[in-house]
């Protein structure tokens, strides 16, 4: 740099450095000069999003034996949703034809208005699972079971009846995926029924096996 | 009549069955790169075979090991650590794990007050509709600190007849950030009785319900709620007649 540049450098410079802080005052704001640039690394603070699986769809079948009336084939759906480990909440539906065919043998016109009538319930339950563990296929296979004792309540439906129904029993799930369980419930279904000439608190007793989804 | 049923029966759990599949097709459609990175900060992670305090511990992660978080059942994480291996951790354990870019995780434990952010429940309860067994279910939806919007199913099951009753209401609660709260509400709905079958010249009811309620509510935990109600319904059977009941019911409810 010769000397005669130098002064000329030295008003552009000032100058360049003025014009910020001019538009600053023009700006009306203070002139915040930053004196150190902070070599900070941005955190990344997006919130997790991770799959969960707590609640639970469900397919099963088996047998239910309406007392006096022998056992039929039923079919039902369930849903359901895990609160805690421990404690989880499901809604059942099912329905099942029940005959009084050990009544016609005898009474020629039978109880019921049709051979089969429909019966269907629907329940609310409350599980606990008691008995977590593994349950073991040969010796390369084990996968993570529960056994549970649920109870709860709700309402059976039966030749245009309907009565209020506690249900209670234990079942098992094993877990073959995460997201799929097989399970056998053994429930049984506690209303009254006067049907057969006097009002009575009948024991109708349900075992059932299913397919459930977890998602 | 039976063929029929048989195809409802049909109908429905396959419409369940498609709701199932498309929601595990939406869980095995989530990328697989997406999962959630973090280091162990405690001494060890301790990977169990199932999601719950009963399942055996099978691998132990140590501290400074990077695990991927893949799955939430309840209070319990699905992680894989660095070499494969996959099993269940408890939330406990990961409050204090940090994230790749060195911040804390917020896998805190749900304090009790955080029922003011949870804004969905639902409960059952279980009472007298005068002198007859009620049961219920009801769904609330929170949408300001002191105000519920709830639905109620409700059934009565008596010997001689059956109530089906179905109502919205909105609820006041406001000491909402004490443990044991009161609340009140009002609300409209539907009421519809039916005789049971072997009475004769018994007609059906089905009329407009209004009705106010007074409860208490007990926050048992930080996902429970216990609640006693009591409700006065009145049903609008004609133009100029009315019926009214007194209910009481106790339930539980829990939030989502």
């Amino acid at each position: 740099m010769t000397p005669s540049q130098f002064p000329v450098r030295l008003i552009a410079a000032v100058m360049l450095a003025c014009a910020p802080a001019a538009a600053f005052a023009q700006a009306g704001q203070p002139a915040n000069e930053q004196v150190i640039e902070p070599q900070v690394p941005r955190r990344d603070v997006r919130v997790p999003k991770i799959p969960s699986n707590d609640f639970v769809a469900g397919l099963f079948a088996g047998t239910y034996a309406t007392e006096n009336f022998g056992s039929s084939a039923v079919y039902g759906l369930r849903l359901g949703y895990h609160i805690t480990e421990d404690i989880f909440v499901e809604a059942a539906y099912a329905r099942t034809d029940v005959s009084d065919e050990n009544f016609r043998q005898i009474l020629p016109g039978g109880v019921f208005p049709q051979p089969k009538e429909t019966l269907s319930y629907y329940n609310l339950s409350a599980g606990y699972n008691v008995l977590p563990g593994e349950v073991f296929f040969g010796r390369r296979f084990a996968k993570t079971s529960a056994l549970y004792l649920i109870a709860g309540v709700g309402s059976t439906r039966f030749l245009e009846q309907r009565k209020q129904t506690v249900n209670f029993g234990l079942g098992l799930r094993v877990f073959l995926k995460d997201w799929f369980s097989l399970q056998v419930d053994v429930r049984d279904h506690v209303y009254a029924l006067d049907l057969l000439g006097r009002r009575q608190s009948t024991q109708n007793l349900e075992l059932t096996a299913g397919a459930t989804f977890f998602f | 009549m039976k063929r029929r049923a048989f195809q409802s029966l049909l109908r429905y759990p396959a419409c369940a069955l498609a709701a199932a599949l498309l929601a595990l097709g939406a869980l095995a459609g989530a990328p697989a790169g997406a999962a959630e990175r973090v280091q162990v900060a405690d001494p060890y992670l301790e990977l169990r075979t199932g999601p719950g305090r009963g399942y055996p511990i099978f691998h132990v992660a140590a501290r400074e090991e990077w695990v991927e978080i893949l799955l939430r059942h309840t209070d319990w994480f699905r992680v894989r650590t660095a070499n494969g291996r996959e099993g269940w951790v408890h939330r406990t354990q990961l409050e204090t794990t940090l994230t790749e870019a060195g911040s804390r995780k917020t896998f805190r434990d749900v304090l009790l007050d955080d029922y003011l952010q949870r804004r969905l429940e639902l409960g059952a309860g279980y009472g007298r509709f005068k002198a007859e067994p009620m049961l219920k279910v009801w769904g609330a939806y929170r949408f300001a600190d002191a105000l519920t919007f709830e639905a109620t199913v409700g059934q009565v099951q008596g010997v001689f007849s059956g109530t089906d009753l179905w109502h919205f209401s909105l609820n006041a609660e406001p000491w909402s950030d004490r443990r044991l709260s009161p609340f009140f509400g009002i609300g409209v709905g539907r009421f519809k009785n039916i005789p049971n079958a072997s009475l004769v010249s018994a007609l059906p009811t089905n009329a407009n319900l209004a009705h106010a309620s007074l409860g208490l509510r007990y926050y048992l935990s930080e996902r429970f709620v216990a609640r006693l109600d009591y409700a006065f319904y009145t049903a609008f059977v004609a133009d100029t007649r009315s019926i009214e009941y007194r209910a009481v019911t106790a339930g539980l409810s829990f939030f989502f």
